[in-house]
């Protein structure tokens, strides 16, 4: 059943009109199958979209991807898109991981080999990749010191030689984004992230050792590097509490502003102001910082990764195929009507899908598209997708970020012990390391909706191409 | 009033309820709570005094403000709140001394990080004598 207001265009988009909800400035969008859109249903999910396409100066529709849940303010899986000239910025439509994102690197092994050694190799990364509650990293960064990281994001780990330059062409944004100012980064939030540069984090947070066992397109996975059963590694963490402060601080400063620009918001959460006011300015340069500290916080996770591959198989050379952020706002040009518009496009988990030929993605994908990297859950599948004209068209080039969480913490903890869990995923031949044992049932593969049917939408939707299924064998979580 | 606070779950959310017979003792609860969520039932003394000023828009900003300090505390210093003073407190400005402990790995353990306080679904109201508060946190 669905809600009697949403309007079914077809098998794979759901129109939330604007006489849904008073106030709505335009329409809402859910990209869902029947299946998922009862799931999403279930939560404040339509009602934050609704709530969403409230906010000024919006263009386009308020869209939510196929794995949304319900977040703060905006849902996870949420994209809305401004006007650069007129429209607002929101810290909450960026959300509280600034730059939580996903990157995949591609060894030159296959399952067959690795399987052998995967124990020595999963420990070695345990070892060496600072995870888990409370973990500071390998160094205490001087605020000198983290300014020059917040300021050159993973060029500064390049340069202290984690990581070559060629990895940089392979990071949105090429793992630098150039409005960055620390000045605009508080002190607190500097607090928070001197000594958590390096560290991977908890929660949903991972280190996962796979194998492609499925190539659906063999032209662009060929042009990615990838192909069947070769072992990859996925890493997925973010800007840690810098980011959070940053998220923190920001929402204040838009509340205490917003009736200077006789804004109001349905939900606090959705706290904004104008792209062009000195706090949306002052945003978006500590947002950018906050990006640039998780994409040298990847980077750094790269290359210890690389060094536990030399010193248990004597090769640590991964390529690195792409890092995607999930939490960002992007200034951007998309079609708007016949024209082409300066917009700032939220994605609060949702993933950039750029199509081949773009400007924006590296030079060696200009002919097929930008590589969208979709994790699983804890011992599900995941997926590498490609970017679509669709999604230019659509979604202003964005499409899903994972799977989306339906059961909570508590929840997923009741009916299965840590002990149980690790042995089914070991039963299924994922060997998994974690830092702790709660952390790890509140990640259970079951706490997550079912990552192909998200990925199967987006595809039949045509706002990214599937290219190839990773399965897990080991896992690294914090 | 039996309880001080209890944690509520939601699929993406984890929240906390706070009970209180004053202004004060709701704040004092949701902050046990929080400590609750990072820190389990760890043990905490007090040895260690941190002094807390806010100012803010108005008693929800207030409460979430309180909470942020209190994890800001925990992300920066590593400062386990255990039991708080407050020196005065009002929907717009609070004074108090909180005391606790830096977090200990072989006495204390930790649970779960705890990114931020936000306003999602928030509510801080009296109902007959019983102060009660709901926030949830990105975790």
């Amino acid at each position: 059943m669905f809600d009697m207001n949403l309007k079914k265009i077809d098998e794979y988009r759901f129109l939330i009109p604007q006489s849904f909800q008073q106030g709505m400035r335009i329409e809402g969008m859910i990209y869902a199958n029947d299946e998922l859109i009862n799931a999403i249903q279930k939560d404040e999910t339509l009602k934050q979209v609704a709530n969403v396409a409230t906010l000024p100066g919006l263009i386009g529709r308020s869209l939510a991807m196929p794995d949304a849940h319900q977040g703060y303010g905006f849902a996870i899986g949420g994209v809305a898109a401004s006007d650069m000239e007129s429209g607002i910025v929101s810290a909450g439509g960026v959300g509280f991981d600034i730059n939580c994102g996903v990157r995949l690197l591609a060894s030159e092994l296959t399952v067959d080999q690795v399987k052998p050694k995967l124990d020595a190799l999963l420990n070695q990364l345990f070892r060496d990749i600072p995870c888990g509650t409370g973990k500071s990293g390998v160094i205490d960064l001087s605020f000198e010191q983290l300014d020059s990281v917040l300021i050159n994001g993973a060029y500064w780990a390049v340069e202290n030689k984690y990581g070559t330059t060629n990895d940089l062409e392979h990071i949105e944004e090429q793992g630098r984004i150039k409005d960055a100012d620390p000045t605009e980064v508080s002190n607190r939030a500097k607090q928070r992230g001197k000594d958590q540069l390096g560290t991977l984090g908890s929660g949903n947070h991972f280190v996962e050792v796979q194998y492609i066992e499925e190539v659906y397109d063999e032209t662009v996975a060929n042009v990615f590097g990838l192909r069947k059963n070769q072992i990859v590694v996925m890493i997925h963490s973010g800007s840690r509490g810098l980011g959070h402060q940053v998220c923190t601080d920001y929402l204040e400063v838009m509340q205490e502003a917003m009736p200077k620009y006789g804004i109001k918001v349905v939900d606090r959460q959705l706290a904004c102001v104008p792209i062009n006011s000195k706090e949306g300015q002052s945003y978006l340069k500590a947002m950018a910082a906050s990006a640039n500290f998780a994409f040298a916080n990847r980077q750094m996770m790269s290359h210890w990764t690389r060094k536990a591959f030399e010193r248990i198989f004597g090769t640590g050379n991964l390529k690195l195929v792409y890092d995607v952020a999930h939490n960002i706002a992007k200034k951007e040009r998309h079609k708007v009507g016949k024209n082409l518009k300066d917009v700032l496009v939220h994605r609060k988990g949702a993933t950039r899908a750029f199509p081949k030929k773009h400007p924006e993605i590296p030079q060696a994908y200009a002919e097929v598209g930008q590589p969208v990297i979709i994790p699983g859950s804890m011992g599900t599948c995941s997926y590498v997708l490609v970017g679509t004209e669709q999604a230019m068209n659509e979604t202003f080039g964005s499409t899903c970020h994972g799977a989306g969480r339906a059961m909570s913490r508590h929840a997923a903890k009741k009916d299965i012990s840590a002990d149980q869990l690790i042995k089914q995923l070991k039963d299924k031949g994922i060997h998994i390391r974690g830092a702790t044992k709660s952390g790890l049932t509140e990640e259970k593969p079951e706490a997550y909706k079912d990552v192909s049917l998200v990925v199967e939408v987006v595809h039949n939707a045509g706002i990214a191409n599937k290219v190839a299924k990773m399965i897990p064998i080991g896992v690294i979580k914090g | 009033m039996k309880e001080l606070f209890k944690i509520l779950e939601h699929p993406a959310d984890l929240g906390i309820e706070a009970y209180g017979n004053s202004m004060e003792d709701v704040f004092k609860n949701s902050a046990k709570g929080l400590i609750f969520i990072i820190a389990g039932n760890s043990k905490i003394d007090n040895n260690l005094t941190k002094k807390i000023t806010i100012s803010a828009m108005d008693r929800e900003n207030m409460l979430v403000r309180w909470l942020n300090e209190i994890l800001f505390l925990y992300d920066s210093e590593k400062f386990l709140m255990s039991d708080v003073e407050f020196k005065n407190i009002s929907d717009t400005s609070l004074c108090a001394n909180v005391a606790g402990e830096k977090y200990n790995k072989i006495k204390h353990q930790l649970k779960l990080d705890v990114k931020a306080v936000t306003y999602h679904n928030l509510i801080i109201e009296k109902e007959r004598d019983i102060w009660k508060s709901r926030v949830y946190l990105d975790v």
